[in-house]
């Protein structure tokens, strides 16, 4: 009835983008010096990554099979073949970028073989972490990991709403907002060193909150 | 630089007639302020928007590249709707109906064209004031109070931030001074800088249908037999700003599209030509403070959409007519408004 | 002293530490798992600032990622290949305008229990005081072609619209459930 094409269905690919995606990127570097220990046979640099990315990869792959009960078991997966794989990452993309490409083809691999309605296009995978859709996929499969989660997140809440005002500023235009420790320092007129120690000690008051929930 | 050449623009069109000095008190300059402010800073928020007994938190974010406004809107309570506002287009994600509605940006890539410019008659058609008002989210606080003069618009009751004018709160209301929609934000931050991916769509679109409209190129016998209609009766104050022949989505048939505005409200007037699907009683609806008016005259479908009370839509969308010859049954419509 | 390693891993979080720093500070905290779990616990903070009530992982997931490596080393030790896009999936067929349509109507849903003279203001109903009524007469629930043409005119008109309108239009297309109200023809007269 309409006689106007629909924009076509396909949607461009979305290269994930980095919080600190400038040229020489500190996160950049940091994942590759990572990558080059874990080749040279140390697993805890391997970890350091895992740390870094899990809840990333976790959200991805909870998007992509619209599952979020299983997210944890694919996800995992994700990072264990990427692990097998290190040998053949040379550094010419991002890591996060290369790991990322590793979960959407093994969320793909899981729709495959669940005879699931595959993807056929590249999601539009955009990594902008505010996404009010995954308010409703709770991924915990135990009642006491769900309240577990609803208290981990009220409970960072809380504390970051306790802050002094300029720890919560600092660490607000920094996790929230992208931006650099020198764009930081300019914006609230301070040293960098002081958003360095402002951020830190924004975090580790939150980890005081934390810690007695999760031991 | 940008806010120094905004405020030159405003000078040069008089808008606001009053003495050189600007006094604090002013209350269509607080309004100037506030648009502007609108247009031009980065600014991110959460705010809650309440109509018709329901309330929604909605998440915004406003940041400006390059001169031109980017925007994101996030309904948080669970449909996941958003909507993108990008260089080019304006985005509708509704991944509850699994649809993208994608509509071109029309304004100028100027932010300076895109900003409202507040008519000289403003003041004929609103009653404005502003007093001071208690402190909000931590500001101090302004409140400009935006009384229509008669029954055909809608009032406004807006908190603006004292120091950027930002509006905290806002309420639309009726010609009984009820309240038809109320936002107000429960943050906002105003940051230098607002890493592009924040008016970046989070919504993932796989397999959802888009359904794009657009501006059709107007050739010259379509646009000479939409010229032809016209409502015949506008409110005091409406002036034609734009007119364009658009596709929507669902119409066979280009439609020709006017937008009036009193430097406050604006009034969309949709016309369809020679439609035979389309709404058989004349129809009435509400979004909020939107309000519309679909109804058949002769051949055409006629729709009036805008920010004004439903009664207004209405005896627009009823006046609308063909310019060049009236058929009798129009001709004793047309003529003065109707006083009200 | 552990003061300054934490403030050292914030630092490494943000991407910020010198790079010359980056091996000896990788080195401890490969050796010590206090030092891990201060890593974890600042990057928990910033996923739940960004995307609060999103999902993030349980606290054990890096160590289960790590068993699981232990485990898969002593399996076969040929790379799993990344499965290349399986071509036998036709691209879906694009769903039918009148499909679309019908996905539209509910953009806009008419609300069937709309009491008779419902007041407008928020959360204060009042039957005395109508200025809406129930569906007009003859009314029904605006067919899916009326109701993606209202939608489609709400957008393209909220371009015009001042940027208070503007919003005003959007957050009532964003609404969950819009909650249309169907104005009676006559009631609108109201006083």
């Amino acid at each position: 009835m309409a006689n106007f094409p629909p924009v076509d269905g396909s949607i461009q690919p979305h290269e994930p983008r980095d919080e600190d995606a400038r040229p020489a990127s500190g996160i950049e570097q940091s994942d590759l010096e990572l990558v080059r220990r874990a080749q040279r046979g140390e697993r805890g640099a391997f970890d350091l990554l895992v740390l870094r990315y899990q809840h990333k990869v976790i959200k991805l792959v909870a998007r992509l099979l619209r599952d979020p009960t299983e997210a944890e078991d694919v996800a995992q997966d994700a990072f264990v073949k990427a692990y097998r794989a290190l040998g053949s990452f040379r550094g010419d993309s991002a890591f996060y970028t290369w790991l990322y490409r590793i979960a959407v083809n093994t969320a793909r691999n899981v729709m495959a073989s669940r005879q699931r309605r595959p993807l056929d296009y590249e999601a539009d995978l955009n990594e902008s972490e505010q996404s009010a859709v995954e308010s409703r996929m709770r991924h915990t499969d135990t009642p006491e990991a769900a309240v577990l989660s609803e208290e981990i997140h009220q409970t960072v809440n809380h504390a970051v709403e306790q802050l002094p005002e300029d720890l919560r500023t600092a660490i607000i235009l920094r996790e929230v907002e992208g931006l650099s420790y020198e764009e930081i320092a300019e914006a609230m007129d301070c040293p960098v060193g002081t958003v360095r120690s402002r951020i830190f000690r924004a975090r580790e008051a939150i980890d005081r909150s934390l810690k007695p929930l999760l031991d | 630089m940008l806010r120094a050449v905004a405020l030159a623009t405003v000078g040069i069109l008089g808008l606001v007639s009053q003495p050189a000095a600007a006094s604090e008190d002013d209350a269509s300059e607080w309004l100037q302020r506030m648009s502007e402010a609108l247009a031009t800073r980065n600014y991110f928020g959460l705010f809650t928007h309440t109509t018709n007994g329901q309330s929604e938190t909605m998440r915004i974010v406003h940041r400006v590249e390059d001169d031109q406004s980017l925007e994101r809107l996030v309904s948080l309570d669970g449909s996941g709707r958003e909507i993108v506002r990008t260089a080019k287009e304006v985005h509708v994600y509704l991944p509850d109906r699994r649809v993208v509605l994608v509509e071109p940006r029309t304004e100028a890539s100027s932010l300076l064209k895109s900003l409202p410019t507040p008519s000289p008659q403003l003041d004929a058609h609103y009653d404005l004031q502003v007093r001071k008002g208690n402190k909000l989210l931590g500001r101090e606080v302004r409140i400009v109070d935006v009384r229509p003069r008669d029954a055909y618009r809608y009032g406004y009751r807006l908190w603006l931030d004292e120091e950027s004018a930002m509006p905290l709160r806002s309420v639309v209301t009726d010609p009984s001074g009820r309240a038809v929609e109320q936002i107000h934000f429960t943050r906002l931050e105003m940051p230098a800088r607002i890493d592009p991916s924040a008016t970046e769509p989070s919504v993932d679109a796989t397999g959802f249908q888009w359904i794009r409209t657009g501006r059709q190129p107007a050739n010259a016998a379509l646009a000479a037999k939409a010229a032809e209609w016209r409502p015949m009766r506008m409110p005091p104050g409406f002036r034609l700003i734009a007119s364009r022949v658009q596709t929507m989505p669902g119409v066979p048939v280009p439609v020709q599209h006017l937008i009036f505005s009193d430097g406050f409200a604006s009034v969309s007037v949709f016309i369809e030509p020679g439609s035979s699907s389309g709404p058989a009683p004349p129809e009435s609806t509400s979004v909020g403070s939107a309000n519309a008016f679909t109804i058949r005259v002769q051949d055409h479908i006629v729709t009036a959409v805008g920010e004004v009370p439903p009664a207004t839509v209405r005896d627009i969308a009823t006046s609308v007519a063909p310019v060049t010859s009236l058929a009798p049954d129009e001709a004793a419509k047309s003529g003065e408004p109707a006083s009200r | 002293m552990t003061d300054r390693i934490n403030e050292q891993i914030s630092a490494f979080l943000d991407g910020e530490l010198p790079s010359g720093e980056i091996g000896l500070l990788a080195r401890r905290m490969e050796r010590d798992g206090e030092l891990r779990r201060a890593f974890g616990s600042y990057v928990l903070a910033g996923e739940v600032l960004r995307s609060p009530g999103g999902i993030t992982a349980r606290p054990d997931f890096a160590a289960r990622v790590s068993a699981a490596i232990d485990s898969s080393a002593s399996e076969s030790s040929g790379q799993a290949p990344l499965a290349s896009r399986s071509s036998r999936w036709s691209r879906p067929a694009l769903a039918t305008a009148v499909a679309a349509s019908a996905a539209l109507a509910a953009v806009l849903l008419v609300r069937p229990d709309m009491r008779g003279g419902e007041d407008i203001t928020a959360g204060n109903a009042d039957p005395g005081a109508a200025t809406l009524a129930a569906f007009p007469p003859g009314g029904a629930s605006p067919t899916p072609a009326q109701s993606q043409r209202l939608a489609g005119y709400l957008v393209a008109h909220s371009q015009f619209a001042s940027p208070i309108g503007r919003r005003n239009v959007w957050t009532g297309v964003l609404a969950a459930d819009p909650g249309i109200a169907r104005v009676a023809y006559d009631a609108v007269e109201a006083r």
